[in-house]
């Protein structure tokens, strides 16, 4: 078996899907099934270390860099992959074969890239490869989603090559190792896998690119796209303390989301983002049993992610529908399904007993070690919030909830096997998590390593989960009726132009509009008149004032006043003193400034 | 946990019957009685704050779990008011 020492896995796939492509169905598929096997044994061959140094353009390539994390990774990419092929079995497209496995090749190629440039060689052609995975559904809203996704992606991909392109200007080196603190290349090649990684405010391609798929697509590009860049994330930024509050957020984000999602498929999606969110917590926290913990939950994260879009696709397979409203009281006719999925729901859930619980528990623990208290008190809280989600919410909206008069066949033999292979993965690995842990970087760090010393020497651990879970389960069902589906669907952070831009615009309206109309109505109609009038009266009425003694003095008759000081008026608002009145007031003014002059001096 | 109960479940009925309850009322009681019987390690032991010391409390975990998923429904509930749209929101047929 030295031959396959030498050779990078991902180019098995790649060039077993160029083959493949020239043969006839059945072919092709037995042929994708066999080279995720051969991936698998290539895999468990290779040894530690680096090798295959081909030059390009005076760079020197590592086309192969080997160790424990790599490897994890390789493990899992290669499984999901024979068990989603032999799952998909009822699909003969010629596209969907190729893609898959060009994808699933070229995922790996990153895994195992040493250096930059193969790195994001690989990146690119995931996301092309991926791509036909959404357009193979061939609807309008596939080929719409497929374009949008792509070009997240691109952009994503160019942020990336930016990153690449200043951090190799600055160090001179193409490897792909630790990225330094502080410079601005690390941070643009950051945000590039964060886009991948589907961390919010960039996480809303994911749910609306992969419910889109096909229902093989949908199975394996759970897997891939954001476990690559978790991989990446490990491999280039452990420790960065800033995604420590991006994986707290992308946790809460994925439950809230889903639990006011309606289509079964989306809410996956969205469950996806909020288990990448512990992840990216623990790459955040960073030591050895941290990072330990981020891959044992990657590896259980995919089987059980990988187990609950299968289900769901094979609903979707045979009732033609995906919304929680069309679907229900399924248990009845896809017995087999329920139960299935029924276990991947509660492994991703952390249910003691399955995977979930083994892996999940190393990344909340590390953030209790390292008293990180609000990112403990967060992950927690999520942990709960999964269980409200895809641990109950999908089960019974799908499975149980109303029977809405379906009556579809069981899913077909070959879906139930390749849900049937990572079901007992699922429940394997919980009971008995040594092939697991053994896998792992930094092993050693990990103290419960077998079934005993997991179950029954932190049994009080094993409570405290169950505590967390049957009342988080509580809570679902008192809220039940405030659970209700409704046929809509949820705006992402698009909501900020789309309705915060209306809003802001009528509050505007509003305001400024409202501060013109007071304006208007209080300062040109009602103030300006009254001070024309003020202007026009007041000469009058002080001359009248200065007048008035004078006046009683000439004729006391109060007639003869009023008459007088009319006529005074009418005078003074025409504009027809004689000179004499004029000449009088002139005499007043000049004489009060003289003396407010002379007392003022 | 989960899956005991919901073979309780009456078909054809869009709400969850007595005996469902029963089971889930007793279950999360079981949940609670066991903590009596184990030691829990202490939580955060250098952090000096209240709310961490509040976290090696009895049914910290209960009222977590409660709290959390009642304040995440509630929560989606509000959010909902602002972000849900029809299906066609975005020209697409649903």
């Amino acid at each position: 078996m030295t031959l396959l020492n030498g050779i990078p896995p991902g180019f098995i796939l790649i060039l077993g899907a160029i083959v493949l492509l020239l043969l006839p169905a059945t072919a092709r598929k037995a042929g994708a099934i066999g080279l995720a096997a051969l991936g698998f044994l290539a895999i468990s061959q290779l040894e530690d270390g680096s090798r295959l140094f081909p030059t390009l353009l005076g760079f020197k390539l590592t086309l192969l860099r080997v160790d424990p994390t790599s490897k994890a990774f390789g493990y899992i990419f290669t499984l999901c992959a024979f068990a989603a092929f032999i799952f998909s079995w009822h699909e003969k497209s010629r596209t969907e074969n190729t893609a898959a496995l060009v994808y699933i090749g070229s995922a790996l190629g990153v895994v195992f890239a040493g250096d930059m440039i193969t790195w994001y060689v690989c990146w690119e052609l995931m996301a092309i490869a991926s791509t036909f995975l959404i357009l193979a559904r061939k609807t309008e809203r596939s080929l719409k989603a497929a374009q949008r996704y792509i070009l997240v992606h691109l952009a994503g991909g160019l942020i990336l090559l930016t990153g690449i392109l200043l951090t190799v200007h600055e160090t001179g080196s193409i490897a792909f190792n630790q990225f330094p603190k502080g410079e601005i290349g690390s941070w643009f090649i950051l945000l590039g896998i964060l886009i991948n990684a589907a961390a919010v405010p960039f996480s809303s391609w994911l749910p609306d690119a992969y419910p889109e798929s096909t229902i093989m697509g949908g199975v394996i590009l759970s897997a891939y796209t954001t476990k690559t860049a978790v991989y990446t994330l490990i491999r280039g930024f452990p420790g960065w303390e800033i995604l420590v509050p991006i994986g707290c957020v992308m946790t809460l984000y994925g439950i809230i989301y889903a639990l006011l999602e309606n289509d079964m498929r989306r809410i996956l999606a969205y469950s996806i983002i909020n288990q990448v969110g512990f992840m990216v917590c623990g790459v955040g926290i960073g030591t050895n049993l941290a990072i330990a913990g981020v891959v044992a939950h990657a590896f259980c994260h995919i089987i059980y992610k990988a187990l609950l879009w299968m289900s769901a696709g094979a609903v979707l397979y045979r009732t033609g529908k995906s919304k929680c409203t069309e679907l229900g009281g399924l248990y009845k006719t896809m017995p087999i399904t329920m139960v299935l999925g029924t276990i991947g729901a509660l492994a991703i859930s952390g249910v003691p007993f399955t995977s979930g619980f083994v892996s999940k528990t190393i990344i909340v623990a590390t953030a209790e070690q390292n008293n990180y208290l609000w990112a403990w008190l967060v992950l927690e809280i999520a942990s709960a919030g999964v269980f409200l989600h895809a641990g109950i919410k999908f089960p019974y909206f799908v499975f149980f909830n109303v029977d809405r008069g379906l009556r579809p066949k069981e899913a077909p033999k070959p879906m139930i096997i390749g849900m049937g292979l990572l079901a007992f993965l699922c429940i394997y690995l919980g009971c008995h998590p040594a092939p697991l842990y053994n896998i792992l970087p930094y092993k050693t760090n990990l103290e419960s390593t077998t079934f005993s010393a997991i179950y029954v020497d932190h049994f009080a651990h094993v409570v405290t989960m169950f505590q967390l879970l049957t009342f988080s389960a509580l809570a679902f069902f008192v809220f039940l009726p405030w659970l209700k589906r409704t046929p809509t669907i949820s705006i992402d952070f698009d909501w900020f132009y789309r309705k915060g831009a209306k809003l802001f615009y009528s509050a505007m309206d509003r305001s400024l509009n409202g501060l013109n109309g007071a304006a208007n109505k209080y300062v040109i109609k009602t103030f300006l008149p009254a001070l024309a009038r003020f202007a026009l009266i007041a000469p009058a009425t002080l001359t009248a004032i200065v007048l008035k003694p004078v006046w009683r003095a000439l004729d006391p008759d109060e007639d003869s006043l009023a008459k007088r000081h009319d006529n005074l008026v009418a005078k003074f608002t025409t504009g027809t003193l004689p000179i004499a009145y004029s000449a009088v007031c002139v005499l007043i003014l000049l004489t009060l400034l003289i003396l407010i002059g002379n007392a003022t001096r | 946990m989960s899956e005991t109960p919901k073979k309780e479940f009456v078909p054809d009925k869009p709400i969850v019957s007595r005996k469902f309850w029963m089971a889930l009322w007793f279950t999360c009681a079981m949940s609670v009685l066991l903590e009596l019987t184990v030691h829990r390690h202490k939580h955060f032991d250098g952090v000096d704050s209240a709310f961490a010391s509040a976290t090696n409390w009895f049914g910290f975990y209960v009222a977590l779990g409660f709290l959390a998923c009642s304040g995440a429904i509630l929560l989606a509930k509000g959010l909902g008011l602002l972000l849900k749209v029809r299906e066609d929101y975005y020209n697409d047929t649903p």
